[in-house]
């Protein structure tokens, strides 16, 4: 990260006649086409990188409407059957006084997963256009994006928890509803956004831009 | 390090079209999109169709939480409450499943189910837990546009939907009738009472009831019904009878009915029948109604009608025949003098009198005027021991003057009448006040206390009260002549007697000690031997008479003492005979004899007698004690004389005058003994007879 205030030095591989195998890391001449270590194809580039990554992310927007319009806890008790959303519980939770849990939940599953869904969109969308962001800060984005995309998954792993702890019969039971589906494949969607993404596209971009 | 230093990548431009080069991945968010716009447009399909109910409050309803069900099964979910414009009443939003909605009939009716305890039960506990819920029942229909409804604001009774029969009872007290009351029929519930409304009028209340299926059938045109309010007790000539009805309609009242007579035709609904009061009236309703070809009768009286009214009982020799329509008066000019006469109305039905039911006027006029002919009359009669109502007779009468029926100023037939015996129940009664005020009650007392008096002074006339003391008197002499030391003295006396003669025999036993006379010994032993034969009835003697002196203490005073209460009570029998009075003296007397009696039974020396034989007992026995004493004398001689000593001792042998006067005397004795006994015997079987002498 030291080379991070002096990009102008920076030298990629593929200037450098390079490609790298991008599972097990050795360096091939920019020719080779199948890693000589792994077996793994090699590319400079992955062509339908931006594609992927545009096509899972609006996968997982989509998804992510209905995890939050759709009950996420379908809970009866005593007869009485509650269904409550996302925002829902956020809200009730904030009615009842706890704001700290009601920060909590809505942090993971509004703030995160649209923040997920905006920075990987900055990032595509940046990718052949100029940017404020340097170059560093963007793949520092990126990483972190790849860091908090498995822990996206808390809510799903509470419904699930409930779901099989609270099943009392007609006492009280909880269900999972619809949105908890949606949620999970809005998740998994976005991580695939996230990976699909080829950060050494960021580089080609910001190359572009300096020379 | 240059760029330079390395070879050139070939980059080809990218010249493929977008739609070639389109990755695989993009399948991916079209699915996402397709499956959620599946979702979503399936739950738009499901949303269910927007009605409003209003209702009077909505206690208990959530918005989002509070149901709506149709047979409990969830068919929608309230969305909203709200106020209707005016802020009377409340409008409850609901979806409603959309299929559900399309066969809302426009009179379906919802109602909010809550807890409720009534006399028929507890219904709706379960709401307690789960919260309330909105009910609701219809009959479907197809395509329905009905969105806006009414909600009940209580669980209809009789809900639509259900098979069954939908009538109206009229009657004029509704007390009785409360909402969800049972209907019974033949002790069956089959049915139930709807909320009783009250007439627009005020003067009559209806109520609906619903016969469910199949009872319903049992209903006809004929159907009777009658109130069935927890029990009745009724007093009439068939005596007490008491009716309980089931213990729910006991709280909350019920109506019940049957079929009186047979031959009705089917209901439908809302046919309006009336209410009876009692399962009697409604049997006997079926012969008040009179059937409508009865004919109008006139009856004309010249006594009071109190008691008659409009719908009084037209008897015919006990049958019913018809009823008084109305009764009148009319000013009767024809006998010269300006007469009030009453006259009565009354309807006749021919079927009762066995004639056609579709018989016409004249045929019963024609038969009236036969009946008459032969002497039927009508006159008043009560209608029951206790009642002052009074209904009409038709009575078949003998001698009367011929009659018949004709036509009255207005034209109706008049059936001769002739006077009741009984005009009035009031009157009757007075009679019989009057009879038991006419009864010589003064006369009967005066004589009842003059008896008692007299009764009175003969109890304390002085004979009368001297009796018990003579017969006291009586008693104690008894008692005196029993505890006699004479009498008591008996035994001892004879004991005395036995002792003598012992201390004699071990006299002579003592002297027949002599070992020198041992050949007299033997004589000696035989004279001993005589003795104690004749001695041996002694005991015999003794136990008589101790068994007398016993049966002379055994004379139990309580019994003679009962005899005498017998007497007396036969005493005081006489004094219900005439002449009484002197008995009292002539018992007295008789008393007095008795006495006399007695003395003379003590002076008379019976026991002196007895004393003296005795007396006479111990003379002899001193004889021989004296006999005894001189034996050692001849003991003596015999000593110096043992020759003679044989022919002595066989003289003082079995012949001696010894001997055979001390047999004697016992014997005597023995003979008075018995008759003392006899004596006694005689006074116990009948004590009486030592007062009556007999």
């Amino acid at each position: 990260m030291e080379n991070t205030r002096n990009t102008q030095q920076l030298l990629t591989a593929r200037e450098a006649g390079l490609v790298g195998c991008s599972v097990c890391g050795r360096v091939h001449p920019a020719t080779a086409s199948v890693c000589l270590r792994c077996g793994a194809a090699i590319s400079s580039r992955d062509p339908h990188s931006l594609q992927k990554v545009w096509a899972w992310l609006t996968a997982g927007i989509i998804t992510f409407i209905p995890a939050n319009t759709y009950p996420m806890l379908v809970t009866e008790t005593l007869g009485s059957e509650t269904r409550s959303t996302l925002i829902g519980g956020v809200l009730e939770l904030m009615h009842h006084g706890s704001f700290g849990i009601a920060a909590i939940v809505f942090f993971a599953s509004i703030v995160i997963p649209g923040s997920k869904f905006i920075a990987i969109a900055y990032l595509a969308l940046g990718i052949g256009r100029p940017q404020r962001l340097s170059t560093h800060r963007r793949h520092q984005i990126y990483e972190l994006v790849e860091f908090v995309g498995r822990w996206s998954m808390i809510d799903v792993f509470v419904v699930a928890i409930l779901t099989a702890l609270v099943q009392l019969g007609s006492a009280a039971s909880i269900h999972p509803g619809i949105a908890a589906v949606s949620f999970a494949l809005s998740v998994v969607f976005t991580m695939l956004a996230a990976q699909s993404f080829d950060p050494r596209l960021v580089w080609d971009a910001d190359k572009d831009t300096h020379a | 390090m240059t760029p330079n230093d390395f070879p050139q990548m070939e980059i080809t431009p990218e010249k493929r079209s977008m739609w070639r080069n389109l990755s695989y991945v993009w399948l991916v968010p079209v699915f996402a999109l397709i499956v959620s716009l599946g979702v979503a447009w399936q739950s738009y399909l499901g949303r269910g169709v927007l009605i409003t109910i209003e209702f009077e409050n909505a206690a208990g309803i959530t918005p989002k939480d509070t149901t709506i069900r149709f047979h409990d099964i969830v068919i929608g979910t309230v969305e909203e409450v709200s106020f209707t414009s005016d802020m009377a009443k409340v409008i409850v939003s609901a979806r409603i499943d959309k299929t559900v909605a399309a066969t809302l009939n426009p009179e379906t009716l919802f109602w909010v189910v809550r807890p409720e305890v009534s006399a028929r039960g507890v219904s709706g506990l379960s709401t307690v837990l789960s919260g309330v819920y909105v009910d609701s029942a219809w009959v479907p229909i197809e395509n329905s546009e009905a969105r806006a409804f009414v909600g009940a604001a209580q669980t209809p009774l009789i809900q639509p939907g259900l098979e069954g029969t939908r009538i109206s009872i009229r009657t004029k007290d509704g007390s009785s009738l409360t909402a969800g009351a049972p209907v019974f029929f033949r002790g069956i519930e089959v049915g139930q009472l709807d909320t009783p409304v009250l007439s627009d009028t005020g003067d009559s209340t209806t109520v609906e009831a619903f016969i469910n299926a199949p009872y319903d059938k049992f209903l006809t045109t004929d159907s009777r019904f009658w109130n069935m309010s927890g029990f009745s007790v009724s007093l009439g000539p068939s005596g007490l009878s008491l009716n309980v009805a089931s213990l729910g309609a006991l709280l909350t009242g019920g109506v019940a009915f049957d079929n009186v007579v047979s031959g009705g035709d089917p209901v439908t609904d809302s046919t309006v029948f009336s209410l009876f009061e009692s399962e009697t009236t409604a049997r006997e309703s079926v012969f008040t109604q009179l059937s409508e070809n009865s004919v109008t009768m006139a009856v004309i009286f010249a006594e009071s009608v109190r008691g008659l009214n409009a719908g009084a009982l037209v008897e015919y020799r006990g049958l019913r025949v018809g009823q008084v329509s109305s009764i009148g008066a009319f000013i009767d000019r024809g006998t010269g003098q300006n007469a009030v006469r009453l006259r009565a109305l009354l309807k006749i039905d021919p079927q009762t009198l066995g004639l056609a039911a579709d018989a016409d006027q004249a045929t019963t006029i024609a038969f009236l005027e036969s009946l008459v002919e032969d002497g039927m009359r009508a006159k008043l009669a009560t209608t029951s021991l206790f009642s002052a109502a009074l209904k009409i007779e038709l009575t078949d009468t003998v001698g009367e003057e011929a009659a018949r029926i004709g036509p009255d100023a207005n034209g109706t037939p008049v059936i001769p009448s002739i006077p009741s015996e009984l005009p009035d129940f009031t009157a009757t009664a007075e009679g019989v006040l009057k009879r038991i005020n006419n009864l010589p009650i003064e006369d009967v007392l005066n004589q009842a206390v003059s008896l008692m008096a007299s009764i009175e002074a003969i109890a304390s006339a002085k004979g009368m009260l001297e009796a018990p003391d003579a017969a006291l008197g009586l008693i104690s002499e008894m008692r005196s002549l029993i505890g006699k030391d004479d009498t008591q003295a008996i035994p001892t006396e004879l004991r005395g007697l036995v002792g003598e003669l012992r201390g004699i025999v071990t006299d002579l036993r003592a002297q027949g000690a002599v070992d020198q006379l041992i050949s007299a010994l033997g004589n000696l032993d035989a004279a001993s031997a005589n003795i104690a034969t004749a001695s041996g009835d002694l005991p015999a003697l003794i136990a008589d008479l101790r068994a007398i002196a016993a049966k002379a203490n055994d004379l139990k005073a309580e019994e003679l003492l009962e005899a005498v209460t017998r007497v007396m009570d036969s005493a005081n029998a006489l004094l219900l005979t005439d002449g009484m009075k002197s008995i009292p003296p002539a018992l007295a007397s008789a008393l007095d004899e008795v006495q006399a009696a007695l003395r003379d039974l003590r002076d008379g020396g019976a026991i002196e007698n007895t004393n003296a034989a005795l007396a006479s007992a111990r003379e002899a026995a001193d004889a021989v004690a004296k006999a005894a004493a001189d034996l050692p004398d001849v003991t003596g001689q015999l000593n110096a004389l043992v020759a003679k000593a044989d022919k002595l001792i066989a003289t003082y042998g079995a012949k001696s005058t010894f001997n055979t006067e001390t047999l004697d005397l016992l014997r005597e004795l023995q003979k008075t003994a018995k008759a003392v006994a006899q004596l006694a015997q005689t006074i116990e079987r009948n004590p009486n007879s030592l007062i009556i002498g007999r």
